[in-house]
Parts: C-alpha cells; structure tokens; sequence
C-alpha cells in the first residue's frame, strides 16, 4: 500500500511539473527568453527568488549544520538575510530603471565600456556554469541515493530535465516551475518540522522532541561556537553576506520585475524569507539530535530523520522537495548563464536578429546544461563547491558593479582592473590552498573571499586615479 | 524559556508554509488569467 502511494506521489510530482512547463509555453522572442517581457508581479519574483536560493545547501546542508552546531548557523544565515534586504534597499530599483539592460554585463557595459560589458560576460557564464555543476551533482545524489541509479545516469536524468523546459520556455517557464517547486517545498519541509515535534513520540529519556528541544539547541550551539574558530566564522559570514550577491540568475529576476517597486519588494521578501527559512531548517536539525544516533553524518539528517519519523510515502514526499529544490536553482542558472553569453559575449561583436538571438540563447542553455553535467563529477562536496564560487563571483564582480551604479562618472579602467585581479587572486588563493598546501578544513575555503575582495577594491581604486591621471595627460 | 522557543519555531514554520500557499495562490492566478485571456 505504501509503495503505490510512494510511486503515486513521485508521478503526480512529474505530471504536475509537466503540466505547469508546457503552460508556459515556449518563448518566442528574445526579450521573453531573457526577462519575461519585464512584466514578473511581487508573487512570482519572491517565489522564483526564494526557489532560486533555497538549494541543497539551504535545505539538507543547514539541517546537518543545526544537527552539528545548534544556533551558530542560523546567524551565519542571517548575514544571507540581509544581504538580500540590503540589495533590494539599495541596488536593485537601481538595476531594474537602467534601459535596454537585459544582464548584469549589460549594466556593467553601460556604465563603464565594452570590455567591461565583455568581462563581465565571461565571469557571469562561467560562473553560472561552475554554480551548475554543483547542483548538477546535488540532484545526482538525490536520485542516487532514492533509486540506486549509477551517478552519472541520475546526474543527466536531473540535468536533461531541466535543460528541456528551461530552452524552450526561457525565463518565464524557469520562474513560473520555480512558483511550483517553491510551493511544494516551502509547505511540506515546514509541516516534516511540525510532525517531527507534535507526533515523533519520546526521546531515549523519555521526554518529548519539544521539551527537549532547548536543551538540544543550547548543548549543540555550545559545541559549535568551541570547534569554530573566530576567523572561519568571520570567513563564513563574508561570504555568506557577499557570495551571493546578484549572482545572474537574481539579477535578472531583478530586471525582468515589472516595475522598480516589484524589484525592490521582492528581494526584500525573500531576504524577510530567508530568515525564516533557516530558523526551520536548524530547528529540523536540533529536533533531528533527539531521534537519530549522534554520529549520522551531516548531509544525511534531513534523509535519516524522515526515515525514522514518518511512514515510507513521506520519503517519497522528501524526494520530490529535494528534487524540487535543485531543479529550480538548476533551471535558474542554466537560463542566466545562456542568456549572459548570447548578451554580453556575442551581442557586443555580432548584430543579432530577435530569432538569431533567441536560438543562441537556446543553444546556450544545452552547452551549459552538458558543462554542468559533464563538471558534476568533478565536484567532491556541495558545499565546498558552493563557497568556491561565492569566493570568485563577490571580488570578480561587486567591486566593479556596486561602485559604478552608485558613484557618477565610473572609469573603465578602474572597472576592469577591479573584475581582472579580484577574479585573478581568488583562483589563485584557491590553487593554493586546494592544491599546494592541501588545505581540508571543509568551510575553511570561505577565508578566501576577504583577500580577494580587498585586492579588488584596491585594483578599483589605483584604477581609477590611474585613468583620471591618464585623462588629465592626454589632453 | 523551552516553550517560548518551540512557539518562535512553530510561528516560522507557520510563516514559511504561508509564504507557499501565497505563491500557490499567485501561480494558480496567473496561468488561469492568461486562460481567460485566449478565450
């Protein structure tokens, strides 16, 4: 009985994700592929944010933190929250009134020049690319541990997919799947938190999951402050604050708002959002300490936890959450990274017709698709490989972005100095360390964002007295 | 103090499963919108 409910759930999940793609039609000009026809309402652009964020990491890699460390992840999460705020205070009304703006290149391009449009490109795909290989190998372990399937075949089951509804459908069938899987997770992982505390029965010492809960919170959040240094928590905040700030895929939902107000509201929902989010994850955690022996290995809390509260049709239930969350940040990545290339990498260069464009772009999001697939394997840790990339995008790009929408007359060299050494030395720090010196403290690869970003800012600064020097010289 | 910390818990979860059905709500909205449109 429980298994036909079990393969029920898992083919009313697939009916219902093919239903919702193919009402979303298949886009039939650029414009629709890349920003929705700038036309997104405050419902859809937080749903399609919040789905964007909430990958594996936020979901099974919290619940393992709060399992290990109690409350000290949830204010590293809170740094996440803020950023969010903040972007939707400051950056992006700003982003979403700059004309003719389809990507953050675009942006960049406008304020500073056409090399700096062309950079930015190169970061923002190949960034896109590396942030989906991780999810790549994310739904490949979801699948494989669910259905004993060879890695390699759940990775192209996962990554095919995904790439069918996201090259046909373009932005607007990305974020209208991404409502759908937002809905299916925001619901059921909470309702998993309230079960477990309301119906799991009584631990070993013959309290309830609730009653002990305080006293859970308290013992593992003690443990995780004593085996966390101060510079790894200072590290794991930077790049938690700055990581992810309006990596492509957020700052085209950013752009493709239908007015500046949407933008701003939106960010600021899914910052208010994530808040709460975390609070549930790390409390699943917690709850998780009472119920599941104390040795279980991080990544498999969330899955043991299930297992051992809830009859077989709620694993099935965790399969199309966990498959949901990394199909909507994978679907995300895949059409920003299709849609930076096509605008910041061959637009510059070629006068594309709307259909020339639209078939780039689709083309794109394959190439990247098999990247992404073809990347996963190389991928040891989701979380390892998440900071890795937050450590590249916040030198390689907020330097240069921030600065130019907010100051008057941005120089280009300073522009391109700034993109050129932060990427530059947060390869290079990662070599380093990865390589050379071998470094296996798991989080301890975040410390490298601060370097980066200060040699950033740097390069920003003798880049612009350097070209406001060249200026005065030459005239 | 323990059950102060279990009603914070509960409200967020409470909080998050809202945020859904509002979602939910918006997508139905949406796709039933653009039905009556073609018609």
């Amino acid at each position: 009985m429980d298994t036909v409910l079990s393969v029920g759930i898992v083919f009313a999940y697939g009916a219902l994700l093919t239903l919702v793609a193919v009402r979303a039609r298949a886009a039939r000009e650029f414009e629709e592929f890349s920003l929705a026809r700038r036309a997104l309402p405050l419902a859809l652009v937080f749903g399609s944010l919040a789905a964007t964020f909430v990958g594996p990491v936020f979901t099974i890699g919290f619940v393992g933190r709060g399992f290990r460390s109690g409350f000290l992840f949830l204010g590293i999460g809170l740094a996440y929250a803020i950023q969010n705020i903040v972007v939707g205070l400051l950056i992006a009304p700003r982003l979403r009134s700059l004309k003719n703006c389809h990507t953050l290149g675009d942006a960049i391009g406008q304020k500073y020049d056409r090399k700096c449009h062309v950079v930015a490109g190169i970061i923002s795909v190949g960034l896109c690319a590396g942030f989906a290989a991780v999810m790549a190998k994310a739904g490949g372990d979801v699948l494989h541990d669910f259905f004993g399937l060879p890695h390699w075949s759940s990775v192209f089951i996962v990554v095919a997919v995904t790439a069918l509804y996201t090259t046909f459908g373009g932005l607007r069938a990305s974020v209208i799947t991404d409502a759908f899987q937002f809905t299916a997770f925001a619901i059921l992982l909470p309702l998993a938190l309230l079960f477990v505390m309301v119906f799991s029965g009584h631990t070993s010492d013959g309290q309830g999951v609730a009653a002990a809960f305080a006293q859970q919170a308290s013992a593992a959040t003690a443990h995780g402050l004593s085996s966390t240094s101060t510079l790894e928590i200072v590290g794991l905040v930077a790049a938690f604050l700055l990581g992810e700030t309006l990596i492509p895929p957020y700052a085209n939902r950013a752009l493709a708002s239908a007015t500046t107000q949407v933008s701003r509201n939106g960010f600021i929902l899914a910052g208010v959002f994530s808040a709460f989010w975390f609070m549930v994850m790390i409390s699943l955690g917690i709850a998780a300490r009472s119920i599941i022996p104390a040795d279980t290995g991080e990544d498999l809390v969330l899955l043991n936890l299930v297992k051992s509260t809830m009859p077989a049709s709620g694993y099935a239930l965790l399969l199309v959450v966990l498959v949901s969350v990394v199909m909507s940040s994978l679907d995300s990545l895949l059409n920003a990274g299709a849609v930076a290339f096509t605008e910041d990498i061959i637009k510059p260069f070629v006068e594309l017709a709307n259909g020339a464009a639209l078939n780039i772009g689709r083309a794109a999001t394959i190439a990247i698709a098999l990247i992404a697939a073809a990347g996963a394997v190389a991928v040891d840790s989701i979380i390892d490989g998440l900071l890795i990339c937050y450590a590249i995008w916040a030198p390689a790009i907020l330097p240069a972005l921030m600065i130019g929408l907010w100051i008057k007359r941005p120089r280009p060299l300073a522009g391109i100095l700034s993109m050129g050494v932060g990427s530059m030395v947060a390869v290079t720090l990662w070599v380093i360390f990865k390589f050379i010196i071998d470094w296996k403290a798991e989080t301890g690869i975040s410390r490298i964002i601060i370097p980066a970003l200060a040699a950033a800012l740097f390069a920003y600064l003798v880049g612009h007295w350097l070209d406001a020097w060249l200026r005065s010289e030459s005239r | 103090m323990n059950s102060l910390v279990v009603a914070f818990v509960v409200i967020a979860a409470l909080f998050v499963i809202a945020s859904g059905i509002w979602v939910a709500a918006a997508l139905i909205a949406v796709t039933s919108r653009r039905r009556a449109a073609r018609k």
